[in-house]
């Protein structure tokens, strides 16, 4: 398994100077490349070293960082291989090249991450609407998408809950401690 | 005179059991010109709630992607974990899970019987797989104290050991069962009205294999032999004897045909498994779920369930929170692209078939 | 394939052999219940005379469908919140994981397979209360081996026995950062333990920061209300481990040893100032005069400064600290450490006169006019002698006061045979000091060893340092030889009679049971008590003595308004974390008359 990453590496880095690999056990494969670089390296990838199976484009939010990561998990099912490609969004700015000319079924992934994050693919045809109908917030998988808060606006709690009582507050109440509020956050 | 297209919705209420999606078809006569799935009826946004929750509780959410398939995603979630934790499975606990998983094969599969059949009218066939498949369900419950949502499989290993007795009570089963799949065979199989639906039918192009991404019982149908659990075993599938059954026709007959032999070898697995299996722990203890941080790091990991590979890239920032969870199902891109790509030339009376053979799932596209 | 297949027509038409069968389905459902399985997820039992109210089980349910809730007839006590959780079933998903983490044990899931209702609100169920009869069905249980809590305490490093009475470094080494991490991660976070500290120290709150490695944020959270934390981490009375959740069924979490582990990160008195970054008031104008330097005197100090009072401390001896300098011995709580948790109170403003006796170098009525208000943390100086015949021996001395000569360095000839009598914490510490000394050492207790006041780490501590306890044996006598020193000590033996009124058993004499035990040195630890000499006459009045103590109200204040006392000399529990509490108190309430609020 070593021999044929490693030939594979050495294969990826001449074609591709500048992605960057990070060593991985057993059959894992990582690259990050630039956004720019993904459809002509994975079309490489899929063409000349095997990796003819798109399992799964997966998508996070890095809110801290400002940026989306979208990674391409790729499989080459002669060589038992599993390729990660990483690429970085600006979140400022998210757009992102279309790849379902290389695989069709992108194509449904890339609908899913232009609604849930909203990563625009100014090249995909694709129905507007995916799986949220007439959403008017922000995408709802961005981190500062708060659920709850979305929750206690959009629906309200039946009845008959009200007397719930916080058991670190009752304590606390009971013997008069104060709690004090930069501690607070630490409470469970 | 040129005939005008129709627009006719199927769905979004269930067509068989392949859960509420719609298919918007144009519609020449009988024959279907073009076709758009639309989904969105059921998203409850799971792996968005797992950014509230911990570790642990993440894990209850699981079985829920996929109804009538709940057990891989369990295994998915626990493996992923795991690989993330550096957490070290007991022997006996990953023969549980083969176990499991190999009884949610056959039981999922045999709802896929009931579906088949039901998409094409044959409803008797759906009576008597339904039935039989409560007895895996009782088993269930006997393990892990749920029939449907079993929530068994956790980070660590499993959360309780066999019951006693239990071994007898799953051969029985499959002895019950084998003596059952003859009279499917007779049913099914040998109907002539099952083989003039489904021979020719829902035909997967084999250049459309790579493009949709199309995996599982779906292309071993297409005469390809790929299945995770041998070309990357995970559990002890590796120390297990058993084969890969794959037809030629990638036609809904063909993929019958696997399905078929799947149930076989699936039971020939769990006896294996019965007979090997070790005794000792069956669960790694995992800390305090509530201050659980597992190590930052991303992976992913792949089951073959009964529809095909199912994934789950998982990304931890070291925090007692995921920080994102993504499954990747085998419907997900089976019933979407591919189906849209196929339907256009199809009868409209088959496409409920060709969805379930298909493997067709909503609440696993929309999560 | 022909048109007409024959087989294909016959062979479904086989399933007609079916019409002879028995159906598989069951009859008479939903008259008949079927049984479910040995561990179903049905509906919720709780057994609520076990629960304890930590709300773990609301915690982990994501789906909030766990509500904690007040019941009728469920009083709130020590241990035991008096909150019961409510389940809305309409929302629970039946994972089972509120029983997995239950400490208690005592909720479950029952073999419930069907409940129907036509009352919406009927869902909300208060297990236990809405289902006396589920304990009969009880199937899916979490036992001490499946349960998701981890019972077994990390066990503290120490010192061995051996090695311990060769010096007096410290015996418990204290956890490394692994250790503690993996220690505060067992707690639940629930609470319950700040009720019982007299302190209510915000103990979830640190645990949980160092479990999230946070070890400055904790140290800042300790500090909130006690000054001397770094002391209490070595040998507070920790009265929350006794009422900790998880030590229902397994090991208390160590809250004093993570409290240890946390305060070590404020190395030196800057390094604290650093962490703590206190926000130190603007000087008001007022003063407070404080007599005693102990715990209570030096919490009130601290608070007080920090808001803005000029606060002076009178205390007799060369050292701050009281009671926790000079009557711990040394191998538990190191002189320098106490120090430096003086020296950073010293650091934010405090003046602290040494030396100063207040009755002798300097009269009450002076502190009295010259401060605004007055603090007396004076503790209980003096100990009870043994009172029985020959205790005038020399060699006969009060265990407290061989202590406080030990630790303030001075020589004290025990020769090599040392009896101590008592059974609490001071006993100990004088036995085990003792035995640094090269001395042989016998502990006489008039009860059972499990009866003894002392810590049960510091019992087990002196056996393994080869110390000898004789339990049930009351003292009688002293014998003297002819220069009048210590020569033996002759006690009964006592057999433990039950309490008719229901309190713990007495130990009643067995006469003729004299034994004669040889000693070089006797030591009686069996109290302290307070010495008010210092109180002139006129104070008498306002400022009244009831049974060795001050009299005070819930603010700590006298009978004069104008002063106000804490610590030994006025609590019943006389443990240092009670001072810190009547210090933090008195300082609230100090700070309350001055500014008129």
């Amino acid at each position: 398994m070593k021999e044929i990453k490693d030939k594979m590496i050495a294969q990826i880095n001449a074609a591709f100077p500048e992605a960057v690999n990070k060593a991985y056990d057993g059959n894992r494969l990582d690259f990050t490349v630039h956004k720019d670089a993904i459809p002509g390296f994975l079309s490489h990838m899929k063409d000349q070293l095997g990796f003819r199976h798109l399992s799964h484009i997966a998508y996070v939010d890095w809110i801290e960082e400002n940026e989306f990561e979208l990674v391409y998990l790729l499989w080459s099912p002669t060589d038992k291989v599993k390729l990660f490609v990483h690429t970085r969004i600006d979140r400022e700015n998210p757009v992102m090249h279309n790849i379902d000319m290389i695989w069709r079924q992108a194509n449904t992934y890339q609908r899913e991450i232009k609604e849930m994050l909203g990563i625009d693919f100014p090249d995909m045809v694709a129905p507007d609407e995916f799986i949220l109908e007439d959403w008017d917030d922000i995408p709802p998988f961005r981190r500062d998408f708060d659920t709850l808060e979305y929750v206690n606006r959009t629906f309200w709690h039946r009845p008959g809950r009200e007397d719930a009582q916080d058991v670190r507050e009752t304590i606390s109440k009971r013997s008069g401690e104060e709690i004090p509020d930069f501690a607070k956050k630490y409470s469970r | 005179m040129r005939e005008k297209a129709t627009t006719l919705y199927l769905g979004p209420q269930h067509p068989g059991i392949t859960g509420n999606m719609m298919v918007r078809l144009k519609v020449m006569g009988d024959t279907i010109v073009s076709a758009q799935t639309e989904v969105g009826y059921l998203h409850r946004a799971f792996e968005k709630l797992q950014e509230r929750r911990n570790w642990l509780n993440s894990f209850t959410l699981m079985c829920r992607f996929c109804v009538p398939e709940t057990d891989p995603m369990e295994n998915l979630y626990a493996r992923a974990v795991e690989s993330l934790d550096n957490i070290e499975v007991p022997e006996r606990a990953k023969y549980i899970r083969v176990m499991v998983l190999e009884l949610a094969r056959i039981a999922t599969q045999l709802m896929w019987y009931a579906g088949q059949n039901g998409s094409l009218g044959l409803y008797t066939m759906g009576q008597w797989s339904i039935g039989d498949r409560d007895y895996i369900l009782d088993l269930f419950e006997q393990l892990t104290g749920g029939r449907v949502y079993h929530m068994y499989q956790w980070p660590g290993g499993v959360r309780r050991d066999l019951p006693e007795g239990f071994e007898g009570k799953v051969l029985r089963t499959l002895d019950y069962l084998e003596k059952r799949l003859k009279d499917y065979d007779d049913l099914m199989f040998s109907n002539s009205i099952f083989q003039k639906r489904t021979q020719g039918v829902g035909y997967v192009p084999k250049e459309s294999i790579i493009e949709h991404g199309v995996v599982g019982p779906v292309l071993r149908g297409a005469g390809i032999r790929s299945d995770i659990r041998i070309d990357e075993p995970y559990e002890v599938y590796d120390k297990l004897d058993f084969e890969i059954p794959t037809q030629e026709g990638s036609d809904i007959w063909a993929r019958a045909l696997v399905r078929r032999a799947e149930v076989h070898q699936s039971i020939r697995i769990i006896r294996q498994v019965l007979d090997q299996m070790p005794k000792g722990e069956f669960n790694t203890s995992i800390p305090n779920p509530m201050k659980w941080r597992v190590k930052a790091g991303d992976t992913y990991v792949r089951a073959e369930s009964a529809r095909g590979e199912v994934g789950y890239y998982a990304v931890s920032d070291g925090t007692i929170h995921p920080r994102r969870m993504h499954l990747r199902g085998a419907a997900y891109v089976h019933a979407i692209t591919l189906l849209e790509n196929i339907l256009p030339g199809q009868n409209v009376a088959d496409v409920s078939a060709i969805m379930n053979s298909l493997g067709t799932c909503a609440p696993e596209i929309e999560r | 394939m022909s048109f007409f297949d024959l087989q294909g027509t016959l062979k479904p038409l086989t399933a007609l052999k079916q019409f002879g069968k028995k159906p598989h389905t069951l009859k008479d459902i939903p008259w008949k219940k079927r049984e479910a399985s040995d561990n179903y997820r049905g509906l919720h039992f709780n057994d609520i005379d076990e629960c304890i109210g930590c709300g773990n089980c609301s915690t982990i349910c994501q789906n909030a469908a766990i509500d904690m809730i007040h019941l009728e007839g469920v009083e709130g006590k020590k241990g035991d919140s008096g909150l019961r959780p409510r389940v809305d079933n309409g929302r629970c998903c039946w994972c089972a994981l509120c029983v997995e983490v239950c400490p208690t044990g005592s909720l479950s899931l029952t073999k419930d397979y069907i409940y129907v209702t036509e009352d919406p609100d009927a869902f909300l169920w208060t297990p236990g209360i809405s289902n006396p009869d589920g304990e009969e069905r009880k199937s899916y249980v979490s036992t001490h081996e499946l349960s998701l809590n981890h019972f077994n305490r990390i066990p503290m490093p120490e010192l061995e026995g051996k090695e311990r009475i060769k010096s007096f470094a410290e015996v418990v080494l204290g956890y490394n950062e692994e250790q503690a991490r993996e220690e505060a991660s067992r707690c639940i976070s629930c609470g319950i333990c700040t009720e019982v500290c007299p302190d209510h120290m915000h103990i979830p709150e640190y645990i949980n920061a160092i479990a999230a490695g946070d070890d400055k944020e904790a140290v800042k959270i300790i500090y909130d209300n006690n000054p001397l934390p770094e002391m209490c981490g070595k040998v507070c009375t920790r009265r929350c481990e006794d009422v900790c959740a998880i030590a229902t069924r397994g090991d208390s979490v160590a809250i004093r040893w993570l409290k240890r582990y946390a305060t070590e990160t404020a190395a030196t008195a800057d390094i604290t100032h650093e962490i703590v970054n206190p926000e130190i008031r603007e000087a008001n104008g007022k003063t407070v005069g404080i007599i005693g330097a102990g715990p209570s005197g030096l919490t009130a100090a601290y608070y007080l400064a920090l808001r803005g009072y000029d606060v002076t401390i009178y205390e007799a001896s060369a050292k701050a600290g009281g009671a926790t300098m000079y009557g711990i011995p040394k191998y538990r709580l190191p002189i320098e450490s106490l120090e430096k948790q003086i020296g950073y109170i010293q650091s934010i403003g405090v003046k602290i006169k040494f030396n100063t006796k207040v009755g002798k170098d300097i009269s009450f009525k002076e502190i009295y006019d010259k401060y605004d208000s007055v603090f007396m943390g004076v503790g209980f100086p003096d100990a009870w002698p043994l009172g029985v015949d020959g205790d005038d021996a020399e060699g006969s001395m009060q265990a407290f006061r061989y202590l406080y000569m030990i630790n303030s360095g001075e020589k004290v000839d025990i020769g090599d045979k040392v009896v101590v009598v008592g059974g609490g914490n001071v006993a100990i510490d004088a036995a085990r000091v003792s035995r640094r000394f090269g001395a042989e050492v016998t502990i006489l207790y008039r009860r059972r060893v499990e009866d003894m006041p002392a810590d049960w780490e510091e019992i087990e501590g002196a056996e393994d340092e080869g110390i000898h306890i004789i339990p049930q044996g009351i003292p009688t006598k002293i014998h003297k030889d002819e220069k009048g020193h210590v020569k033996a000590i002759e006690y009964l033996k006592a057999e433990m009679v039950a309490d008719d009124k229901g309190g713990r058993p007495r130990p009643v004499a067995i006469e003729g049971s004299e034994t004669v035990l040889e000693a070089t040195a006797v030591m009686a630890a069996i109290g302290q008590m307070g010495d008010y000499s210092f109180l002139p006459k006129e104070f008498e009045e306002k400022i009244t003595i009831e049974r060795g103590r001050f009299v005070v109200n819930e603010k700590q204040q006298t009978g004069d308004p104008k002063v106000f006392a804490g610590g030994d000399a006025v609590n019943r529990t006389a443990d240092a974390i009670s001072a810190i509490a009547d210090g933090f108190r008195a300082c609230k309430a100090i700070d309350e008359y001055l500014s008129g609020k």
